[in-house]
């Protein structure tokens, strides 16, 4: 059962602990850190003398000052940090799912055997989501465990914090997804990651600029970062926009990218 | 040989493929019956391996068929159970170990024999181990090969698979295929290199820029082929002692040694080289797939 898909989850055990290890190790110096951000009132001062669009693309907004917990996990994690993180990790499998593997030339070998291209796709998949779940995982754990010590958890839940980790590994899942739809139909990885890559940034750089420059409002729209950061998990818990949208997109692309790639030659 | 009326184990028929503007595989039609070995001959980029991708599924023809054990590879996964391949580059995660790729195909394939997989193991001279990355070139074909043969399938479709292998394990191979197709396996192997092939298969298929030049029983094309003979003398000789003989094509003479390119019987070059002056020492310089083409073209015009 599942051997595909296992075979990945062996393979990859050991750098997914180091993943794991690095952002443990963030989380906590992100907690030790804050009871000294807490008590400097100077800072928020610092920030508030900021432009309104610098302020947003740091991930903060008048309504939580930097010294708050939500202004601070914000600004200092959800914003960047959590996601820049799970979209390195989660782009580079999902390019190597298909494509990576096509090229260093092994994923004939494995199709040699009775296993369909849809079967390898799906599996591969489907290890792709578990992998990207376990470092969602073991970053909210982290948080919930820490937070409360060192009081980032004043006015805020612990379930606030699974929602908004939640949210950032379906955004990172979403343009994981992105890669391995273009590697499935490609069969080039160099493509697939800089395709996934470019419309993050983009779309990390338009969700920034959209506070200021109104042309910019309709796109951000069908940007996942605005379903991420524009719906503020951290405030208001997991809203549909913020899991409803990334689940459907990157189902459409698993199946897009399989479609393609059942049927073209291997390269 | 295939009996009469019993359906070939390996099909192609008419099969073409395009890249592009490029045509790598031409109306190519062979067959291989259940105990047979074919040996599947030609240049490198011939387009041996375009078409053993085709057989696999790997790559869609562009017009003919492909046909594995009466149906597709490429559909139908019930055939590829049944079949074990070699690719001309093999290669794997480098972090695998040989054992547990022989395992984890097992599981693939729904056939795991540990037997089997140990006495492959030991014929072949291999330490399964120690990571494929950390292997030679020699010993990682032989990862190649026990993962092809350790399921005993009933199609063995094999691409250049002697390629860095050591003589005696080269041997060891030849065992390997010669059991296989004894207990009913049809085999297809590629090879660019003459010798390799002319020990393993019963016949030969010669490719060349896509398009089959000919498919004859390896005896036959042997004794047709041209070769190479060194001949060493007692005193020096001139080119005159083999003007004019039959089969003789080319005479080059240095000194007391000639050598000469011979087609078809050697017989009458023989006879010509016992009238020189004392023939001490005669060398097979073996035969070369170039000149086995040329032969060919020499002697059947018509695949020209």
């Amino acid at each position: 059962m599942l051997s595909v898909l296992r075979q990945v989850l062996w393979r990859r055990r050991i750098s997914t602990l180091w993943w794991s290890l690095g952002l443990v190790g963030f989380a906590a110096l992100l907690a030790l850190a804050y009871p000294t951000v807490r008590d400097n009132s100077e800072l928020d001062k610092t920030f508030a003398g900021l432009p309104p669009g610098v302020q947003a693309a740091l991930g903060l907004d008048p309504g939580s000052p930097l010294t708050s917990p939500v202004g601070y996990l914000n600004s200092q994690y959800f914003a960047n940090v959590l996601p820049v993180m799970l979209l390195v990790f989660g782009i580079g499998l999902a390019a190597w799912c298909i494509s990576g593997d096509e090229a260093a030339g092994t994923l004939e070998l494995l199709l040699s055997n009775p296993v369909s291209r849809i079967r390898v796709a799906a599996e591969r998949a489907g290890a792709l989501v578990s992998l990207i779940a376990v470092l969602t995982l073991v970053s909210a754990v982290t948080m919930a465990l820490l937070s409360p010590a060192v009081g980032l958890t004043n006015g805020l839940s612990v379930g606030r914090l699974g929602a908004a980790t939640t949210a950032t590994g379906l955004l990172a899942l979403t343009f994981s997804a992105v890669a391995f739809a273009v590697g499935a139909a490609t069969g080039r990885r160099s493509i697939a990651i800089s395709t996934a890559s470019a419309l993050a940034l983009v779309g990390f750089v338009i969700e920034g600029l959209a506070a200021q420059v109104n042309v910019l409002q309709p796109i951000r729209e069908a940007s996942p970062w605005h379903w991420l950061l524009g719906t503020d998990p951290l405030r208001n818990g997991l809203t549909w926009q913020a899991w409803v949208l990334p689940v459907i997109v990157s189902l459409v692309l698993f199946v897009m990218g399989t479609a393609v790639f059942a049927r073209r030659d291997l390269s | 040989m295939m009996d009469v009326g019993a359906s070939p184990s390996i099909a192609t028929k008419g099969l073409t493929k395009r890249f592009g503007k490029l045509t790598a595989v031409s109306e190519l039609s062979i067959e291989v019956g259940p105990g047979e070995v074919v040996g599947f001959l030609g240049p490198n980029g011939a387009g041996k391996t375009t078409t053993i991708r085709l057989l696999m599924g790997f790559i869609r023809p562009t017009s003919g068929a492909a046909t594995v054990l009466g149906g597709s590879a490429a559909r139908d996964t019930a055939i590829r159970r049944r079949v074990g391949y070699l690719p001309g580059d093999f290669r794997m995660d480098p972090a695998m170990t040989g054992n547990e790729l022989f395992s984890w195909f097992g599981e693939l394939r729904q056939d795991y024999n540990r037997a089997r997989i140990g006495e492959l193991v030991e014929r072949l001279h291999l330490d399964p181990t120690r990571a494929f990355g950390k292997l030679s070139k020699g010993n990682r074909q032989k990862i190649g090969l026990v993962q092809a043969f350790q399921h005993d399938p009933d199609v063995l479709i094999l691409d250049e698979p002697t390629t860095g292998l050591d003589p005696l394990i080269q041997r060891e191979f030849l065992d390997l295929v010669h059991e296989a197709a004894d207990r009913g396996a049809a085999v297809l192997f590629s090879s660019h290199v003459l010798p390799e092939v002319e020990r393993a298969a019963m016949k030969l298929a010669i490719i060349r820029e896509g398009k089959l030049v000919t498919v004859s029983p390896v005896r036959e094309l042997l004794d047709r082929a041209r070769h190479r003979l060194e001949l060493r003398f007692s005193a020096p000789i001139t080119a005159e002692l083999f003007k004019g003989v039959p089969g003789v094509v080319e005479a080059e003479v240095r000194g007391d040694t000639a050598t000469i390119a011979v087609d078809g019987a050697a017989g009458p070059a023989m006879e010509a080289a016992l009238r020189g002056p004392g023939l001490l020492r005669v060398r097979s310089a073996g035969d070369d797939l170039e000149d086995l083409f040329v032969s060919l073209y020499d002697h059947a015009p018509e695949v020209k």
